[in-house]
């Protein structure tokens, strides 16, 4: 009983993990660089969530506008961040995705405080009881729903449209792409878009989780979704949905069998290292 | 196997290498001696093995069977800088200098071998003189001692071709593994190149050259090894091998020639080669 | 003078502690995001063996040298893992190293060890040892970069896999640089706990690995000059302008991003593309 409630736990957990780590091993596949900064368009998803509903108390509408600025700045963040510094040697990206990110969590915390906002009347609380008795809160239910058909609507577009296959082509061999006409510039774009706009779609999934949003709320996610897509294999968009839900459940039984000793985060990296110093290529690689 | 050479002690050994990767087999059980003071060819048509038979030797590549002897030690299982300070040397075929250094201090630094075989070592060492004077000797062998002092990242490929061969003669090898060292060049430079890969065997360095251009191989080596399809075809002095009618079928015939007609280049050497018609 | 006291102490920490990181990333290239992790296990020893009674000039060695075993085994991980895959194992490191601090009692958990002192040092006396031992660190960085060792160091960080084709036996000279770098560390490490004499799981986090990586791109990575100016003026700045107090993660962030995106070869790459434009532009064509 306890270990199906666990297993629950993780895979409600591991949902947000994906839905943050997809939109960065997006960027990774398509550029090569450890996209840390992606977790701050998590937390601008959330805050943008939180204000729109508690302006409107539409909450389609809060997702949708909380999805539609997440992608925006995620692709000014490219073109403005990234972009310049493509053909410099890949640390020079990653510090300068960290300095990004610490910048604008200190600038939410300028903008919004330190204390946070929260949901003035927060949906999607009720407790629903299923398995035989595992409580969920129906946002719980919601958040697993949403990320498993946000992703098959993913998978959908990458092999049916002609968008989702020119990323595809893009992702596998740039140059050959180019040469085909498919512009690079577009997809980059479209890549960070989507990414960020996933990042901000979990970021409101979180704020109800919790009720509440404050400036610090992506740090942990961010440097967890970095482990994810690693463990994932670096790049591989299956690899890192396994291995956030992989993840998520570890997390959720380490916690009670192994809190005495390390506390979550810590749980998460001791996985992360047992894992690479196993199998250095990440968990799911393929290559 | 040949009579005639179990006077002389073979330097590097070469026995029954087998390498697979998964259910290919890349080369399959190639034997071949390399004797003190030659300059030894291993040739063969594109897709022959003879990138994976050079990758065994310096231990990039893991043979699944089979062993690498050099002067009777036996290298099998040792990582490549192992291999490399019992007497092996490499010249890659991609060049690939350190940039932010002049040539003299890319050889220097393959020069201090002696210094850097421990980092303890190499912490009480300072002066790199003795280093740097060995680097303007090789540079100087390798011909381009007057761009000593520039940075390789101005230099046209020919120079930093050279300067890849100067860092490996700077490790005082026993073996110098040439890898294509004559591609991407066009005729008049590979030529010139191939006349220093000659004098430099002449001064005592015995030399593996692995290479694509027939008439320059023809031209300096004193024995070749053939290669096709993983398989050693032929071995011998150039002209018996190149009369060799299993080494013409490999060059001219079946799914060979479309690649060789690729090459513009290429082929001209090669007919030019099969002809004797070379000097 | 007393608060310029603690002040010039402080900084002269922050840059041995900078110079340490210095060696392993600038020097070697290898990257890490744990480094405060071996700031803190300098910290936590001598704090311990402070407590259990042993004099202060005695647990610095001891300092040294479990964190610079410590840091040999994360050593290793680079041997298995490059680039992107090290810097998220080296960050992974870090966190399990607050987590478990976190969780024990003996260490002090979540409340940290206080009252840490007994250098037996006057505040002067403890300024020079620390501007001492930094001027000692730095002078070995300055020798290391000259020695061969330095030569081999900056061959591996350029292009590791051409070091092995010229013989050199790279994993060790990577665990040589994890040694040493931490081993430093630690000695900062117990330097700090008995200037701040209180230590917590909190003041070796990503932050603090994060800050004195920001140091050494800051002053140009491997420029032993540079970073000993960088390291200077940031952990400086938050005293310097009262006003920035609240925002030094922010100005600190910023100048990270701006540094990188603007000039990644830091101050020290300012300057010699200041001083000698010609160089940097034909090395910027390659």
């Amino acid at each position: 009983m306890l270990a199906l409630e666990l297993v629950a736990q993780g895979l409600v957990q591991g949902s947000i993990y994906a839905l943050i780590a997809l939109g960065l091993t997006l960027v990774y596949g398509l550029l090569r660089i450890l996209h840390v900064a992606h977790a701050a368009l998590f937390t601008l998803g959330a805050y943008v969530g939180v204000m729109v509903y508690n302006a409107t108390g539409n909450l389609p509408l809060a997702f949708a506008l909380a999805m539609v600025v997440a992608g925006l700045a995620g692709v000014a963040t490219f073109r403005l961040a990234y972009q310049p510094i493509l053909s410099q040697p890949p640390f020079v990206a990653l510090i300068a995705s960290i300095g990004l990110y610490i910048a604008a969590e200190e600038t939410f915390r300028v903008v919004f405080g330190a204390s946070g906002l929260s949901f003035a009347t927060p949906p999607l609380q009720g407790q629903v009881a299923l398995f035989g008795g595992i409580q969920f809160k129906t946002a719980e239910l919601m958040v697993m729903l949403g990320t498993a058909l946000i992703i098959a609507a993913l998978g959908w577009l990458q092999t049916r449209t002609r968008v989702g296959v020119a990323c595809q082509a893009t992702v596998s061999d740039p140059q050959m792409a180019e040469s085909f006409g498919i512009s690079l510039r577009k997809v980059r774009d479209i890549n960070f878009f989507v990414g960020s706009a996933l990042a901000g779609f979990a970021g409101v999934w979180v704020a109800l989780l919790n009720n509440l949003v404050e400036p610090t709320m992506g740090s942990v996610p961010s440097y967890k979704a970095l482990a994810i897509i690693v463990l994932g294999g670096l790049g591989s968009v299956r690899g890192t949905l396994a291995a956030a839900l992989v993840l998520g459940v570890v997390e959720a039984f380490g916690t009670i069998y192994l809190g005495k000793l390390l506390d979550r985060n810590a749980i998460a990296f001791a996985f992360l290292i047992l894992v690479l110093m196993l199998r250095p290529q990440g968990l799911f690689a393929t290559r | 196997m040949n009579m005639t050479d179990q006077a002389v002690a073979p330097l590097l050994r070469i026995a029954d290498v087998t390498v697979r990767f998964g259910g290919l087999t890349a080369i399959d059980r190639v034997s071949f001696d390399v004797h003190p003071g030659e300059l030894l060819g291993l040739i063969g048509p594109n897709g022959a093995g003879k990138t994976t038979m050079m990758r065994s030797i310096t231990g990039v590549v893991r043979t699944t069977a089979g062993g690498v002897e050099l002067d009777g030690v036996r290298l099998d299982g040792m990582p490549i800088e192992r291999r490399i300070r019992c007497g092996l040397s490499l010249s890659q075929q991609l060049v690939k200098p350190f940039r932010g250094m002049s040539l003299l201090a890319n050889v220097a630094l393959a020069a201090g071998s002696a210094k850097t075989s421990s980092p303890l070592k190499s912490l009480l060492h300072l002066s790199r003189r003795e280093e740097l004077a060995v680097a303007r000797e090789m540079l100087e062998r390798v011909g381009i001692a007057q761009h000593a002092e520039q940075n390789p990242a101005i230099q046209p490929l020919g120079i930093l071709k050279r300067l890849e061969m100067a860092r490996a003669l700077a490790l005082r090898p026993r073996v110098l593994l040439l890898d294509e060292p004559l591609a991407g060049l066009n005729s008049k430079e590979a030529n010139a190149l191939s006349s220093t890969i000659q004098d430099i065997n002449r001064q005592g360095v015995t030399i593996v050259l692995i290479e694509h251009n027939l008439g320059e191989v023809m031209r300096i080596c004193s024995r070749l090894v053939v290669l096709d399809n993983g398989r050693k075809i032929a071995e011998g002095a150039p002209r018996v091998v190149m009369n060799d009618p299993a080494v013409r079928a490999a060059y001219l015939g079946g799914d060979t020639l479309a690649s060789a007609a690729a090459d513009q280049s290429d082929t001209t050497t090669a007919c030019a080669a099969l002809g004797g018609q070379h000097a | 003078m007393d608060y310029e006291i603690s002040l010039l102490t402080t900084m002269s920490i922050s840059v041995l502690f900078a110079l340490s990181l210095n060696l392993i990333t600038g020097f070697c290239g290898q990257i890490s995001l744990g480094h405060a992790t071996f700031l803190g296990i300098g910290a936590y020893v001598t704090a311990l063996l402070g407590k259990a009674g042993l004099p202060f000039l005695a647990t610095l060695p001891l300092s040294m040298l479990l964190a610079g075993a410590i840091g040999a085994v994360v050593g290793l991980a680079s041997l298995r893992v490059r680039a992107d895959f090290l810097a998220v194992t080296t960050m992974g490191v870090g966190f399990l190293f607050v987590g478990i601090i976190r969780q024990q009692d003996w260490l002090g958990g979540e409340l940290g060890i206080s009252g840490i002192g007994g250098s037996g040092l006057s505040k002067t006396g403890f300024m020079l040892l620390a501007l001492l031992s930094t001027a000692a660190v730095a002078a070995l960085c300055l020798y290391i970069r000259a020695s061969w060792m330095g030569r081999v160091f900056n061959g591996v960080a350029e292009d590791e896999d051409t070091m092995r084709v010229l013989g050199i036996d790279v994993p060790r000279y990577k665990l040589a640089a994890f040694a040493i770098g931490t081993a430093l560390a630690g000695l900062a490490g117990a330097l700090y706990a008995h200037h701040l004499q209180f230590i917590g799981p909190d003041s070796f986090g990503f932050v603090e690995s994060v800050t004195v990586l920001s140091m050494v791109v800051v002053g140009g990575i491997g420029s032993v000059p540079g970073v000993v100016i960088a390291a200077a003026l940031l952990s400086a700045l938050p005293a310097w302008f009262q006003f920035i107090g609240d925002y030094k993660l922010l100005v600190y962030g910023g100048l990270l991003f701006l540094m990188m995106r603007f000039s990644p070869g830091g101050m020290a790459g300012l300057m010699s593309r200041f001083f000698n434009p010609v160089q940097t532009s034909a090395k910027g064509e390659r």
